[in-house]
């Protein structure tokens, strides 16, 4: 530690702001910040092979703090197993953090530094599109780097290098909607969404898939991300007798709108709401009551009974004791791991070979046996992968919500590129 | 149909009796002293904060509702006698120094919070029912306290001798002066009054949003349309200007695209001001 603090102080380039920022999420030891800023995990044992440099770009401060964190945690988390069992091929990794601080402009600059200064051989990270297509440039076109993007998304990203861990559309709806139409006998679906790319793109597909099934689309309407009331929403959701709630309306303007809907008695009626991203971070978000009933469809929940989910899950909580930032799959925790997983078995696969041409060849084919809610395959020359999903309800009993499983669908198509 | 119709109207009217209680106090604040206080919105952040804080102690919530105005009023009264009241020469600087202390009191939530929502619940939750139809306790409830919260501010300042000597020094500082009162204590009151007042508007509303950084930010904008709408100078001018933005950004969803809604409020509000500059109550109090 003291070696690593001289060059610290040698460094000069660490500010107190950012020494402050980035101190509370770097508490576990053998963190210490990088020669120019940025944040350096250097393997624990000394070794003489050189490491290889796995770069982080994250929203740490800004508005997406507690997804980017919960990122920051897990990539930490895989890192140090992966350190701890052997390494890959006798090589440790080295962990490197730049704080993209929710704000693309800010990000462009920080992402630069871990391809330009610190040469990763691989970055993975943003939460946001818009925050992947602001770094997507500068790491896989002019950086010639591979890209990984860990979180659940709108779909359509088809740029070579660039791998998507996360569940597409088709992964979220294509069992869901049947499921709800079919077992739950839904028909008339209502589509309250925030402005912006997610709900647009996620709605055009949700929209084909409630159709075919014979489902019906009564309104679809996109509404400023930070609205406070949606009084004409919920009439419209009462005149025009929906029984489902398609619902993609995020944080801030999303509160207010459960709570109208369910003071409206629309869940006391029979309605049903459904909203894809809703994990257990979320269940902090509204009372109790409001969540009961919730359907939602993900890669993993954490009332998954399968023997390595579990463990998973416990090693997690055993490192970072009573963090604020959960491993769940609606901050990006799973595609994190699958992205820095599917690294690893590339490389085993090119047997140490870090070009990239080679790795991202290796990692087109790669396969996972286990993970969160199960492995994972990459579709060779689509660049995102198959994985297993599940649709899970909200139950709440007193003031406690948690997830119960409903149906576990295996190794669902992304149907992506 | 007509269930409908009444529901719809119950919701526009509780969304107006929160605007109206979010701009009573920066209302006041701005007719009273001249001063445009941009921290308000974080003022009621406050006020939601202190809600949130006695929930998590495991307090009984209703010390929120009673507390909010009380901490928040202190802030307001050390804010005014420290920082705000260097501002008054210079309207414009105010507004800057405000935007700054605003700026600082959000950050600071926001590193408390640690960038996540919370949410707070209400301190009478349910619903009352009234033939078919269910109604929120909560919301009905924050109607009643706007109306007895206009009413007393009402009174308050027509009916008491404070009032006549806020109302004094408003129309003639230095005449006011000359006389004897102490127009400095008094801007030090109705600021602390002003910002009790945010403190209140955020204990209340917090149950039906999510306590969260940005929360006093969102009602800002509107709560300054509601002024400039209804009239700096008066009592009755901001109240009347908040339920008219309140209702209008409440039903124009249901008429045009949810998205152009809040332009199209800013558009009519506009239009109304270039027409009639001094707003919907005249000049000042005579």
């Amino acid at each position: 530690m003291s070696q690593e603090y001289a060059t610290q102080r040698q460094s000069g380039g660490v500010t107190r702001r950012r020494f402050l920022t980035g101190a509370s999420a770097l508490a576990s030891a053998g963190w210490v910040a990088g020669s120019a800023g940025g944040w350096l995990l250097r393997p624990e044992r000394a070794s003489a092979a050189t490491p290889i440099k796995v770069g982080i770009a994250t929203d740490i401060t800004g508005a997406l703090a507690p997804f980017g964190n919960a990122n920051w945690q897990v990539a930490q988390f895989v890192v140090t197993e992966i350190n701890q069992q052997g390494n890959i091929l006798g090589q440790p990794i080295e962990l490197r953090l730049e704080d993209t601080a929710s704000d693309p402009k800010v990000a462009i600059g920080n992402v630069r530094k871990l391809i330009q200064e610190y040469r990763a051989d691989v970055v993975l990270g943003g939460i946001t599109s818009a925050m992947r297509q602001a770094i997507k440039d500068p790491i896989v076109n002019r950086g010639r780097t591979l890209y990984i993007y860990p979180q659940l998304y709108e779909g359509q990203e088809c740029t070579k290098h660039l791998y998507c861990t996360g569940p597409t559309p088709a992964q979220q709806c294509d069992e869901l909607i049947p499921y709800l139409i079919k077992k739950q006998g839904r028909k008339r679906f209502a589509m309250p969404s925030a402005n912006y790319v997610w709900p647009q793109l996620l709605n055009k597909y949700a929209r084909k898939v409630i159709e075919a099934h014979g489902g019906e689309v009564v309104f679809e309407e996109y509404y400023p991300l930070d609205q406070p009331e949606y009084s004409a929403t919920i009439a419209k959701i009462r005149v025009g007798k929906v029984d489902c709630v398609f619902n993609t309306i995020i944080p801030p303007g999303l509160q207010p709108f459960v709570k109208q809907l369910y003071e409206s008695g629309f869940q006391r009626d029979g309605g049903m709401i459904s909203c894809l991203y809703y994990d257990e971070n979320l269940l902090n978000y509204h009372p109790a009551q409001e969540m009961d009933g919730l359907f939602s469809c993900l890669d993993y929940f954490q009332s998954i009974k399968d023997p390595f989910s579990e463990g998973l899950q416990e090693r997690y909580n055993k490192m970072f004791p009573g963090t604020k930032y959960l491993f769940t799959a609606g901050v990006a925790s799973t595609g994190m791991y699958r992205g820095i997983k599917f690294y690893e078995a590339a490389v085993k696969a090119t047997n140490g070979d870090l070009s990239r041409e080679a790795v991202s060849a290796a990692i087109d084919k790669a396969t996972l046996a286990s993970g969160p809610g199960g492995g994972a395959q990459m579709v060779p020359g689509k660049m995102h992968c198959k994985m297993n999903m599940y649709v899970a309800r909200c139950k709440a009993e007193g003031n406690k919500t948690h997830y119960d499983i409903i149906g576990k669908y295996d190794m669902v198509d992304p149907k992506e590129c | 149909m007509l269930e409908n119709v009444v529901t719809f109207a119950f919701d526009i009217l509780s969304f107006t009796s929160v605007m109206v209680l979010i701009v009573l106090g920066l209302g006041v604040i701005a007719s009273m002293m001249g001063i445009f206080n941009f921290a308000h919105g974080e003022f009621v952040l406050l006020g939601g904060y202190t809600a949130f804080l006695t929930q998590d102690a495991g307090l009984n919530p209703w010390w929120g509702i009673v507390l909010a105005p009380l901490i928040v009023g202190l802030i307001g009264l050390l804010l005014e006698r420290s920082v705000i009241q260097k501002f008054y020469a210079t309207p414009i600087i105010a507004m800057l120094g405000t935007y700054a202390i605003g700026l600082v009191i959000r950050e600071i939530i926001r590193s408390l919070l640690g960038g996540h929502y919370k949410s707070v619940s209400e301190p009478w939750p349910g619903f009352f029912t009234v033939g078919r139809l269910d109604f929120s306790i909560w919301r009905t409830l924050i109607i009643a306290i706007t109306v007895s919260v206009i009413i007393v501010s009402w009174l308050l300042l027509t009916k008491t001798a404070i009032g006549l000597r806020i109302r004094g020094s408003l129309e003639n500082p230095m005449l006011a002066r000359a006389c004897g009162i102490s127009t400095g204590q008094l801007y030090a009151l109705t600021f602390a009054y002003g910002s009790a007042l945010a403190g209140l508007a955020g204990a209340l509303i917090v149950p039906l949003y999510q306590l969260s950084a940005d929360m006093g930010l969102r009602f800002l904008v509107q709560g300054f349309l509601s002024v400039m709408l209804g009239g700096v100078g008066t009592f009755e001018g901001p109240v009347v200007g908040a339920a008219a933005v309140g209702a209008l950004a409440a039903s124009l969803p249901w008429l045009v695209l949810p998205v152009l809604a809040d332009p199209l409020v800013f558009l009519i509000a506009l239009a109304f001001v270039k027409v009639r500059p001094q707003g919907f109550v005249g000049k000042g109090r005579t």
